[in-house]
């Protein structure tokens, strides 16, 4: 198949076979579903840039590109929105694979004819494509063959890559779904691999949900520095998008006087609860723990407690076990969903729910949570201060952090990583 | 209610912003290597103050080069081998990297070099000291806090105040060095023309712009902090010029002065004994062992960085060999192999920084003429592309680079070039 390296610098010739330039580049039509597809030649003539459609063009792949009329009766093609210069925006640029879900470099472009049209169908991205552009593709064949190898050629098809948002600054910022599509922890695993300016753009156009999720899988201090370029109103969204107890943390590494204002930004009953989450130190239980559980009263029957799930029940981390509490928040109570989906809808939950309930205090240590979690098998413990009341809940997840660490611990700068 | 608890006050953060010192400052750090205190070293003892006029004009291109650097990396938000291959295409890229790949190479080796001189002078041998020196540099930087260790050698770096302090101590006379500095003169005699040359190709050195500008897109520095960034370089530059003529300065003011020659920098460090003290030797030989390894462990670390950034591999310490295979050889290879050299029985230490510094002047005005370009596509830089005065002076010194490189390979080929 030809690639876009060996047409660039063709000649291109007339229709009487007169040299008029040399190609300098293809622009393809970006399209929403198919891969783009070659619609113009840009050729070089002296210090200007002729643009001509690809109609015009009597064969592409020839040792010089003739022309089917004369360059006078030649129409140029008018430029749009939706043009990608192939080499001037793709070749040799960063481009995520959103299949193997990493930041690669473009050494080449693979094109395809279907009905006498050419389109992008593969980026090549692997040594083989870098030798052909040292015009060393055949001696590296040669040197691999006698060695008994043989040089798989390294290429993405076209529909699992997206371009980074700075290298086609024509195009809106509109959030591909190739990308919003990813898992929040690829996601932040593409993070750590680009240069700031890079992440930051892409940040920029994911949705505050997404923006959220992804954040909550890095560790603060890359939190920190990958908010620092954003205004206070979307960091205050952002933060209340967030867990609390993620949202604390992140602003204990922006400093005290942006966390305020952040806090003053933010909706009273969120920046309530992350407020008192900053008053615990970080690696103590009071400092993983959320404020986002469920809590029910005693005298709840099992189907006015399951409608109660269904209205509260999306804001919480877990719903998996509901807490039953006493006037003053004290808590007398726990039972799991199973246990309410078991019971009668009309049994109370009092008399559905555990009354021995490991607890642990905001102070306790987070290998205390992690212990809890692992003797007991629980998927939440709750946290309770000196007179019994309720503060929190700790998930299983944010106790085991400490001892199976996020794997995108943060991004140190790159000379230093 | 308080947040104090979890938040590190304002105090803390202002000292922890001190701490972290510029790129310009720190490429500066680095750049007054083995090859370097070495060089600046033998032009004192050999020529006395007679070279110290250059080094104002030396401090003046090394402003213009490191600030076209940090210009390009504040706009572009990207380090030069990612701009040189996304602008100029594949075969040029691969023609750069290799001869930056070859000249760092050189350059670690003389790093090494600079550890086994400054461990001899304390009487360790080098077959001990060199390979030590390869081990901890290699875990240091793949098992350690990166950071962290920069911060250490930053510290340390407040030893080449004490090449300052010695050269005062050398008490030279003032009013000899004051006129050195605004006399021009030159010798068309070989040793005199290498010594030239080798003194502008270990000041600007080409790996310097590739790390101060990776260095600056890491810190993720704005167009609206450009104007303190600027003064980051100004003022790593005049540091890094100003010790320089120092080193220069003692070893004037001492060896040449008692017409001793030396050969190295260890030969200077053990003949500023009888001059300056014990206590200054020491001091001398400290100061070039923390350059060295310094150096040691930054060059392969930022090579390695930019063969990948260039050719789209992964790269990182944390990513681990499998994930980051080419990285790792790339990184280890250059330690290994710079440590090895220096074990070989057979060469001359000072050569290998020679030549180390040769190929740096050749790949120096390569780099500055696809700077220069870079600099000035609209394109690219938009607003921010080089004034017509600023254009005419960077072309000025590429054009003298170029002249003096092609003055510095004739009399390497041809010793007897000159006539000397």
């Amino acid at each position: 198949m030809p690639y876009l390296s060996e047409m660039v610098g063709r000649p291109v010739t007339d229709a009487n076979g007169e040299r008029i330039g040399r190609l300098e580049d293809l622009i393809a039509a970006r399209r929403d579903v198919a891969p783009p597809q070659i619609v113009a030649l840009a050729i070089k003539r002296g210090s200007d840039l002729l643009l001509i459609p690809y109609e015009e063009a009597a064969a592409l792949l020839a040792p010089a590109i003739p022309l089917l009329r004369p360059l006078q009766d030649i129409r140029p093609y008018e430029p749009n929105e939706n043009d990608l210069y192939l080499a001037r925006d793709i070749l040799d640029k960063q481009i995520i694979d959103t299949d193997g879900v990493r930041v690669v470099r473009v050494n080449d472009l693979e094109l395809a004819r279907v009905n006498g049209h050419f389109f992008v169908v593969n980026v090549d991205i692997g040594g083989l494509g870098l030798m052909r552009r040292l015009g060393l593709a055949r001696p590296t064949e040669k040197v691999a063959g006698r060695l008994g190898r043989k040089l798989a050629s390294n290429s993405i098809p076209w529909d699992a890559v997206e371009l980074l948002p700075g290298n086609h600054p024509m195009r809106l910022k509109v959030p591909s779904d190739k990308i919003s599509e990813l898992h929040p922890a690829d996601l932040a695993a593409l993070l750590s691999d680009l240069s700031r300016a890079d992440s930051s753009r892409l940040l920029d156009s994911l949705d505050m949900e997404t923006l959220a999720d992804t954040l909550e899988e890095v560790e603060p201090d890359f939190q920190a520095s990958l908010v620092e370029d954003m205004s206070d109103e979307r960091v205050a969204d952002l933060l209340e998008e967030m867990a609390p107890d993620e949202a604390a943390d992140l602003l204990a590494e922006l400093g005290e006087d942006r966390s305020e204002d952040l806090l003053n930004l933010m909706e009273k009953d969120e920046a309530a609860d992350v407020r008192r989450l900053l008053t615990y130190p970080e690696n103590s239980v009071g400092g993983i723990m959320t404020t986002e559980y469920v809590a029910v009263r005693p005298d709840l029957t099992a189907l006015q407690a399951m409608a109660f799930l269904r209205k509260v029940g999306a804001e919480a981390e877990t719903i998996n076990y509901v807490y039953v509490t006493g006037r003053n928040d004290e808590l007398i109570g726990v039972f799991s969903l199973q246990d309410l989906v078991l019971a009668h809808p009309r049994t109370p939950v009092e008399q559905i729910m555990h009354e021995r309930i490991v607890t642990l205090s905001p102070l306790d240590s987070q290998d205390d949570a992690a212990h809890a979690v692992a003797k007991y098998n629980l998927l939440a413990v709750p946290v309770v201060d000196e007179d019994g009341r309720i503060q929190g809940i700790v998930t299983a997840d944010d106790a085991l952090d400490k001892i199976i660490p996020t794997a995108w611990k943060k991004r140190l700068p790159r000379m230093y990583r | 209610m308080t947040l104090s608890h979890r938040l590190k006050p304002l105090r803390v953060r202002l000292l922890l912003l001190l701490a972290v010192v510029g790129p310009g400052i720190i490429t500066a750090n680095v750049d007054n290597d083995a090859g370097g205190i070495t060089t600046y070293s033998v032009a004192g003892a050999h020529y006395g103050y007679s070279l110290l006029w250059m080094m104002p004009l030396v401090a003046l291109a090394l402003i213009i080069v490191q600030e076209m650097s940090a210009r390009l990396g504040v706009v572009t938000g990207k380090g030069l081998a990612d701009l040189i291959r996304e602008r100029l295409g594949v075969r040029l890229t691969a023609l750069i990297i290799g001869i930056l790949l070859f000249a760092n190479l050189a350059n670690t080796v003389s790093e090494f070099a600079g550890v086994a001189a400054s461990m001899e002078i304390f009487g360790v041998t080098k077959y001990l000291s060199v390979p030590i020196a390869a081990v901890v540099v290699w875990l240091l930087i793949v098992k350690a806090n990166y950071k962290w260790v920069e911060r250490v050698f930053l510290a340390a770096s407040a030893i080449f105040l004490a090449y300052i302090i010695s050269g005062v101590l050398a008490r030279p006379p003032w009013g000899e060095v004051a006129k050195a500095f605004v006399t021009p003169s030159f010798q068309f005699e070989p040793g005199y023309v290498a010594i030239f040359v080798t003194i502008i190709g270990t000041t600007i050195a080409p790996w310097m712009q590739f790390y101060q500008q990776s260095s600056i897109v890491d810190k993720g520095l704005k167009i609206t902090e450009y104007a303190y960034e600027r003064v980051d370089v100004v003022v790593g530059s005049l540091f890094a010029v100003i010790v320089a003529s120092f080193i220069m300065i003692a070893c004037a003011a001492t060896l040449h002065a008692n017409g001793v020659r030396i050969e190295s920098a260890k030969d200077a460090a053990l003949a500023l004994g009888p001059f300056a003290g014990r206590y200054a030797s020491s001091l001398f030989a400290f100061g070039l062992l923390n350059a060295s390894v310094f150096s040691a462990a930054i060059l392969p670390l930022s090579t390695a960085y930019v063969v990948c950034e260039a050719f789209g591999w992964e790269a990182g310490v944390n990513h681990g060999w499998r994930d980051a295979p080419i990285f790792f050889t790339v990184y280890t290879a250059l330690i290994i192999l710079g440590a090895g050299v220096i074990l070989l029985p057979i060469q001359s230490l000072v050569k290998t920084m020679m030549a180390s510094q040769t190929l740096n002047g050749m790949l120096l005005p390569i780099i500055l003429i696809v700077m220069l370009r870079l600099i000035n596509e609209k394109r690219l830089m938009g607003r921010w592309v080089n004034g017509r005065a600023f254009n005419i002076l960077a072309w000025i010194i590429v054009a003298v680079l170029i002249l003096l490189t092609m003055i510095l390979i004739l009399v390497t080929l041809f010793p007897g070039f000159l006539g000397g």
